[in-house]
């Protein structure tokens, strides 16, 4: 998820702070595909990467349109896109919370000593081979490469003859794609409901921040780091503690990088 | 005492050195020029000696005091002056409001009452031919009367020296004849100048001596006609229009 | 100039009218919410006009409720604990303000974010001091104000005019500013700070002053909300919504213009409760979005104000 956010700012240089909404979006989607039509969790996460694929050309045309500076107007706008993601989500879910609480998922696996929950070994197994096939395909594919190259600089992808149109496109159907199927993965995990978003947008840009831009590997590893740091949180001190930690994390954050998200952009 | 003094100034983003190891004095009520070829580290060189810039080594000291890194308000109240390159208006104040905030803010204790105020700002805009545009949005300004509105608000510091960064680019020769009368008269009022110019020929007709800059470091340091002789100014690019 | 002064002083005595005529309290209660909104935004705007986009103003309204109500329930008069909810709002506004010597743009607007969703998760959680998800109740009504007739100062009656009179002080408050040496301060920091500092202006002082003066209007309007709907719990002050809200409004009526955003408050406000809500009630929300979009994509001159921080592209 995190990883969608920074393709896009490295784009497009605009901070999606719908991102998280896209995420619960996408969980919302595939609960109720879930509870219609009794799909299994497994394709539940390409369906419901396309369906935000509309979403995602929209939020194309949208950003390209933001007047400079990019980072602000494209938050502000965001921001704006927020509210009306979680609006219409209220609208059509209701307030509830939900779960995509499939009985296979809740069984327990034996590793050893450790007692492990199915359904958590399943989404973070499934969340590696995302992000694995995602690797694949942005380092060894041309199509890969030319979205890598566009996000570092688009200028120089442009003056190589990249479509840069094109692959700023299939960044944001990628980016949104990866939100959609996230969102399915923490449905599994944890109740979605329309207020979710903020949230995680917040964990995103964190680990945007710490991973820097387009640093794949990074990316993970800052995820585990954080994960760990969440769970060590909630059962230290309480789950209500989640939010005001995640809200440190990124003063902290913005305060020791002191707004260099967009530059660092190597891969 | 040098009014504005850097020694071993260098500066370093990356793996490009745009300074090195500049040393500059000068005295006060003396016009200095500074020319080079374009990245030659000029404007580099203008921004640390503003405070505005911190240099990877080296120390900047104004009227005896460190002014080195900054911050820009220091060397700002203790004297410094500075237009830019490229002009940065206050985009959304008018013109005469432009001119007001150096008045207000560090001249206060001169002028009391908001009309002495309004006063010394229309005569600083008075000064660069701009009184009739006082109300005018400062955005909204061509390109001549920008740069004649970036030496305003230069003096409405009442600076003791003005950094004047390529006041002259951009503008028609009759522009250009008008900047050199400028120079003449800030001179005549005991101004300090340190001047970046692409023109040989502009400077050295104000210029009791002058600079230049070489990819990064100081190759000649003398009054024009020394200058002008120079082979090494030669083999540096000097500008087009004069040689 | 002076036909302005004439219009606004109309328009206030306008605005008295309608507790006179006896409107149903429902919508003395709506206008006073939208006076509210108007003065939070006009709040908000204040602070812009000095360079900061705040994503958090939340914060300070929420500050606001929750110091008003913990010093109206341990005993301080309403009018009391509603200055000292502002003064807490003030306070923590300025140490927002912080951020600011290490943060511009669009990074200084993520941090105020952070800040009041800090805000919101430690009210949650401090449950000894805030009652925690259930907030505090039974907060003291405003009380009648014995040298102003009964009418003017019973329960809605009175929450209006002192909600309209909040709105008032904040647009004097700008104004008074904006022909000021410290409007003048804010303007030249926002639009070029190098060079304002060059001039001898130190940026942090004259931030920390604009943190200061919008958060205190801002966490005043929170006081007194607190006193009007007599409970506050986290999520209804510390809401995104009193973030989002007034930023809405503000670039909608007109970024650093005098009542651009408590005009747009107020038409946003009523237009969403009064005509979208019946016709989609969950949707209602939506408009505010609309007219964020729009106004960023289309309306860029209205958005001059967000030219602040870092790099820029100058003319």
């Amino acid at each position: 998820m995190a990883l969608g956010f920074s393709m896009i700012l490295g784009v497009s240089r605009s901070l999606n702070l719908a991102h998280g909404d896209l995420v619960v979006l996408g969980g919302y989607v595939g609960y109720s595909l879930w509870a219609a039509a009794g799909l299994s969790p497994v394709l539940l996460l390409p369906v419901a990467a396309l369906a935000l694929a509309p979403a995602a050309l929209v939020w194309d045309w949208l950003l390209k349109r933001t007047p400079e500076p990019k980072e602000l107007s494209s938050l502000v706008l965001t921001f704006g896109l927020s509210l009306l993601l979680q609006t219409v989500m209220r609208a059509i879910w209701r307030g509830e919370y939900r779960l995509i609480a499939e009985s296979s998922l809740g069984a327990s696996l034996q590793l050893g000593t450790l007692a492990l929950n199915r359904g958590r070994v399943l989404a973070a197994a499934a969340a590696l081979a995302v992000v694995g096939l995602l690797w694949l395909a942005l380092t060894r594919t041309r199509w890969g490469q030319a979205v890598r190259a566009t996000s570092i600089d688009p200028q120089a992808a442009a003056l190589v003859g990249i479509n840069v149109d094109g692959a700023r496109r299939s960044t944001f159907l990628l980016a949104l794609g990866l939100s959609g199927a996230t969102g399915v993965l923490f449905a599994t995990l944890h109740y979605v409901h329309p207020a979710a978003g903020v949230e995680l947008t917040l964990m995103a840009i964190v680990l945007s921040i710490w991973a820097g831009v387009g640093h794949l590997r990074s990316v993970l590893a800052a995820g585990l780091l954080l994960g760990m740091i969440e769970a060590l949180t909630v059962t230290g001190w309480g789950p209500g503690w989640r939010e005001p930690v995640v809200a440190l994390m990124l003063l902290g954050s913005l305060l020791a990088r002191s707004g260099g998200l967009a530059r660092g952009h190597a891969h | 005492m040098p009014i504005l003094e850097g020694r071993g100034v260098s500066v370093a983003f990356g793996g490009l050195s745009a300074l090195r190891g500049v040393d500059v004095a000068i005295e006060e009520r003396e016009v200095v020029g500074l020319l080079g070829p374009n990245g030659s580290g000029k404007s580099t060189l203008f921004n640390v000696l503003g405070g505005l810039l911190r240099p990877t080594s080296g120390e900047v000291w104004f009227r005896g005091q460190r002014i080195t890194g900054g911050p820009p308000w220091v060397a700002g109240r203790l004297g410094i002056g500075r237009t830019f390159q490229i002009p940065r208006p206050f985009a959304g104040l008018s013109v005469l409001g432009s001119v007001l905030v150096g008045v207000t803010f560090r001249t206060r204790h001169r002028y009391r009452r908001a009309a002495d105020r309004r006063a010394e700002a229309e005569r600083l805009l008075g000064l660069v031919g701009l009184a009739d545009k006082a109300g005018a949005r400062a955005a909204a300004l061509s390109l001549g009367e920008m740069k004649r509105l970036e030496l305003a608000v230069a003096l409405s510091s009442r600076p003791a020296l003005l950094l004047l960064d390529e006041l002259a680019s951009g503008l028609s020769p009759k522009g250009r004849e008008e900047v050199v009368l400028f120079y003449a008269r800030l001179r005549e009022r005991g101004m300090t100048i340190f001047a970046v110019e692409h023109s040989f020929g502009l400077l050295a007709q104000v210029a009791d001596r002058m600079l230049v800059l070489d990819q990064g470091q100081i190759v000649v340091d003398g009054p024009p006609p020394a200058v002008l002789a120079s082979p090494r100014v030669a083999a540096a690019y000097l500008g087009e229009e004069e040689r | 100039m002076r036909s302005g002064l004439a219009a606004l002083l109309g328009m206030g005595v306008l605005a008295s009218v309608p507790p006179a005529l006896g409107f149903h309290p429902y919508y003395l209660f709506l206008l006073s919410t939208a006076f509210l909104l108007a003065a939070v935004a006009s709040a908000w705007n204040l602070l812009a006009y000095a360079g900061p986009i705040s994503f958090g103003h939340a914060a300070f309204f929420g500050l606001g409720a929750y110091g008003a109500a913990l010093a109206s329930l341990g005993g301080l008069s309403p009018w009391g604990a509603i200055a000292l909810g502002g003064l807490a709002g003030a306070a923590g506004a300025a140490g927002v303000g912080l951020l600011s010597i290490r943060l511009r743009g669009a990074y200084l607007a993520l941090g105020t974010l952070a800040c009041a969703e800090l805000l919101r998760g430690l009210a949650l959680i401090w449950s000894e001091v805030t009652g925690g998800g259930a907030g505090l109740a039974g907060i003291p009504a405003l009380p009648v104000l014995p040298w102003l007739p009964r009418v003017l100062t019973e329960g809605r009656a009175g929450a209006y005019y002192l909600a309209l009179a909040l709105l008032g002080a904040a647009l004097g408050l700008f104004a008074l500013i904006r022909r000021s040496r410290v409007g003048l301060a804010f303007a030249a920091l926002r639009e070029e700070e190098e060079r304002a500092s060059l001039l001898g202006l130190r940026p942090l002082p004259w931030t920390l002053l604009a943190f200061a003066l919008s958060g205190l209007v801002t966490a005043l309007c929170g006081g007194l909300y607190a006193h009007v709907v007599r409970v506050v719990e986290p999520d209804l002050v510390f809401s995104r919504h009193y973030s989002i809200l007034p930023l809405v409004m503000a670039t909608f009526g007109g970024l650093h213009t005098l009542l651009g955003p408590a005009a747009a408050a107020i038409a946003l406000y009523l237009l969403s409760e009064l005509v979208l809500h019946p016709l989609l009630p969950a949707l209602h929300q939506v408009g505010y979005a609309l007219a964020l979009i729009a106004v960023i994509l289309y309306l860029p001159g209205g958005l001059a104000g967000l030219r602040r921080g870092g790099r820029r592209a100058h003319p």
